[in-house]
């Protein structure tokens, strides 16, 4: 019992969390990007059983969350026209049979191959969809998309789901299982054999297995929680547009999965989770946040190829060493001029975009028309830069130090 | 009857002919062993076996069922287990994990994803087992890209024995190991095909002659004797061929 409890705390820490989070942030705004995070991590944590499980590079992965979340409206006007009788609960569940529907259609021949082949099938496939769900606007309603309402069908013990807290409680349970069972997936011989034809597709045919078809059986299941993630999506907007299957949703899940980490099963839920806080706090404060997205992509393919996760994981010898102190200094030495640096590039980054007379940054009224205020910050950012680069070198010694073996350990 | 049997087997890439019409008997329970000068076709005579190349004529016969052009996977499961010249495992997975997909399919998992491998406790006492028996034990949680070469040459052998395939081809398994390293790896070899039918490729004579019940000589894609031993030394066209070639050198 006690071991049970103690396998499963991390799981019960992240039920918690999920349901205990609103309690904490009640706004409006909150509630919203917390549907949109448990839509995201859903979203995500599917594209990555492609991706850092599998080894399919995916392009089009927002055609099984879309169809997912298309189907999911059509049942919701099913069940507002009395066609159907069922409580919008279940919603979920039709977009992840129609994903998966989709996923066995589509995999039976995109996942005969992987690398370039499989990549190039994904985005003709994502290209097909898109334009077609234009074409056929009497199912996908065109431009505007098509809209229904969830606060029909039968009552869950009174609640009818108008409000964005209650739809985010039947999110937040959903994610959770979606979750749990995109694990247990991991745990299984599909899902190992999954890691094993990633590794070397070659090997694991000769120790009897398809490379083809265990490719095939991780595609389907990852169209089916996409099409989880979409029928949540549907639940929390009402509505669907063309939007939300084209190449663009496909190309922001693999930069949520990639950034998180794809070499961990959590690193998708931390990609998901800062994503959609940059994408909802940070558009409100510039125009240019895709932008800043974009870099952020860079500089992480470039200094963290195994994403946020990977990076706290780094850390991870240090910590059993008990040396996470030596590190906390050269940290800060280093990361104050890296701030400042940044800072002061988004400032240099604003002022060419800003139209207006004085911009207000961080408390300053900087003048974007004189020459004085560029020179100012470009010495500052000049100045950060070289602290960077000298303080550089003693965080790679404290890191070096930090991981290195112990005397005693080492005879 | 002959466990494995090859007739007329022949194999092009392009206009060249590697394989120039191979029949081969290999008896069930016997330790054959075939050599050969480098590039004689060796490990792609492994390859039409094991159903990684098509053959471009002639017919393969397992346990009297016919095999040749067949996927990998399905020759595999009917106890057909090889390992690699240049090690081909599972970089990213645990050592632990990677020999336990091995047992995956002889264990009747097929493509299971409802059970939980945590419970499987027979699969992974097995596992552990195997591990054990190739000296990896110690390492089973380690990355098995990280191992060092000889570490990695054992867990190719156990990938390739751990399902308890009937017979086991294995392509220079001590090829690049030192002295001692090799001692040991042939003892393994030794330890676990006992009962076993198995074929290897292998350079080194001393290990050949000390194996082998019978060795087969390939040169220029034709065998050009299949013996015991001591006649395959006596052998003149043997000798003249391959032997002398490599006392020579
Ligand atoms: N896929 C291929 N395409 C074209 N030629 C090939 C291919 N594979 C092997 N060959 C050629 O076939 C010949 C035999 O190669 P093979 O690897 O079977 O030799 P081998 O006897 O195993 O040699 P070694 O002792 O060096 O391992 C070589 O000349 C090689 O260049
Ligand atoms: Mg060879």
């Amino acid at each position: 019992m006690m071991a049970l409890l103690k396998k499963s705390s991390i799981w019960i820490a992240f039920l918690i969390a999920l349901l205990g989070l609103p309690l904490l942030f009640d706004s409006i705004l909150a509630i919203s990007i917390l549907n949109q995070m448990a839509i995201a991590i859903v979203f995500a944590l599917s594209y990555n059983m492609l991706l850092g499980q599998g080894g399919m590079l995916s392009f089009g992965h927002a055609v099984y969350f879309g169809l997912g979340g298309f189907l999911s409206v059509h049942a919701l006007m099913l069940i507002e026209y009395e066609t159907m009788v069922f409580s919008i609960l279940w919603i979920p569940l039709i977009g992840g049979l129609f994903g998966l529907l989709a996923g066995i259609f589509i995999g039976s021949f995109s996942t005969r191959k992987a690398g370039t082949v499989f990549a190039m099938i994904s985005l003709g496939i994502g290209e097909l969809i898109a334009a077609s769900s234009l074409i056929f606007s009497s199912f996908f309603g065109g431009e505007a998309g098509i809209s229904g309402d969830r606060t029909f069908g039968p009552t869950f013990f009174g609640f009818d789901f108008a409000q964005n807290i209650e739809i985010y409680y039947v999110a937040a349970v959903w994610a959770f299982i979606a979750t749990l069972f995109m694990w247990l997936f991991t745990q299984t011989p599909a899902g190992r054999m999954a890691n094993a034809v990633r590794d070397n597709p070659e090997r694991a045919e000769f120790i009897g297995y398809s490379s083809r078809k265990v490719r095939f059986i991780s595609f389907c299941a990852s169209g089916m929680f996409a099409g989880i993630a979409g029928g949540l999506f549907a639940l929390n907007y009402e509505f669907i547009t063309e939007e939300n299957l084209n190449a663009a949703t496909s190309g922001r899940v693999l930069l949520m999965a990639y950034i998180g980490g794809l070499g961990y099963f959590i690193g998708p839920i931390i990609g998901a989770v800062v994503l959609t806080l940059m994408n909802s706090l940070l558009s409100n404060y510039s125009e240019l946040w895709m932008l800043y997205l974009g870099i952020m992509f860079l500089l992480t393919v470039m200094f963290l190829p195994r994403g946020f996760a990977g990076f706290i994981m780094m850390h991870q010898l240090a910590w059993v060493r008990g040396n996470m102190k030596m590190l906390i200094k050269p940290y800060i030495i280093t990361g104050i001029p890296a701030l400042l640096f940044a800072l002061c590039a988004i400032a240099l980054i604003e002022m060419s975009h800003t139209e207006d007379e004085v911009f207000h940054y961080l408390g300053f009224a900087l003048n974007p028309a004189s020459p004085v205020t560029w020179i100012v910050i470009l010495a500052i950012a000049g100045g950060a830069f070289y602290a960077v680069k000298r303080s550089f070198n003693q965080l790679n010694d404290a890191w070096e130090t930090a991981n290195a073996i112990p005397k005693e350990e080492e005879s | 009857m002959a466990l494995l049997s090859l007739k007329d087997v022949t194999k092009n890439f392009g206009i060249t002919e590697i394989i120039r019409g191979v029949s081969l008997d290999i008896v069930e329970g016997e330790k054959h062993a075939i050599i050969g000068p480098n590039g004689a076709g060796k490990s792609t005579l492994f390859h039409l076996i094991s159903g990684r190349y098509n053959v471009s004529a002639g017919s393969i016969h397992f346990k009297e069922q016919q095999i040749e052009n067949k996927p990998p996977y399905e020759i595999a499961r009917m106890g057909l287990a090889r390992s690699f010249q240049v090690t081909n495992i599972f970089q990213r997975m645990s050592v632990f994990e990677n020999i336990r997909c091995a047992l995956f399919w002889s264990k009747g998992y097929g493509y299971s994803f409802w059970h939980l491998l945590g419970r499987q406790t027979e699969l992974n006492d097995e596992a552990m087992h195997v591990l054990e028996q190739i000296g990896l034990a110690d390492k089973a949680k380690f990355p098995s890209g990280e191992l060092a070469y000889a570490e990695q040459r054992a867990l190719e052998l156990g990938v390739a024995v751990a399902s308890g395939a009937e017979l086991i081809m294995l392509d220079e398994p001590v090829a690049g190991m030192s002295h001692s390293e090799a001692e040991n790896a042939v003892e393994l070899i030794r330890k676990i095909t006992e009962g076993k039918t198995l074929i290897m490729v292998e350079h080194d004579m001393n290990i050949v002659f000390d194996v082998a019940d019978r060795i087969s000589v390939l040169v220029y894609g034709e065998i050009i004797a299949t013996d015991k031993p001591k006649n395959i030394r006596a052998n003149p066209k043997v000798q003249e061929a391959y032997l002398g070639e490599a006392h020579n050198a």
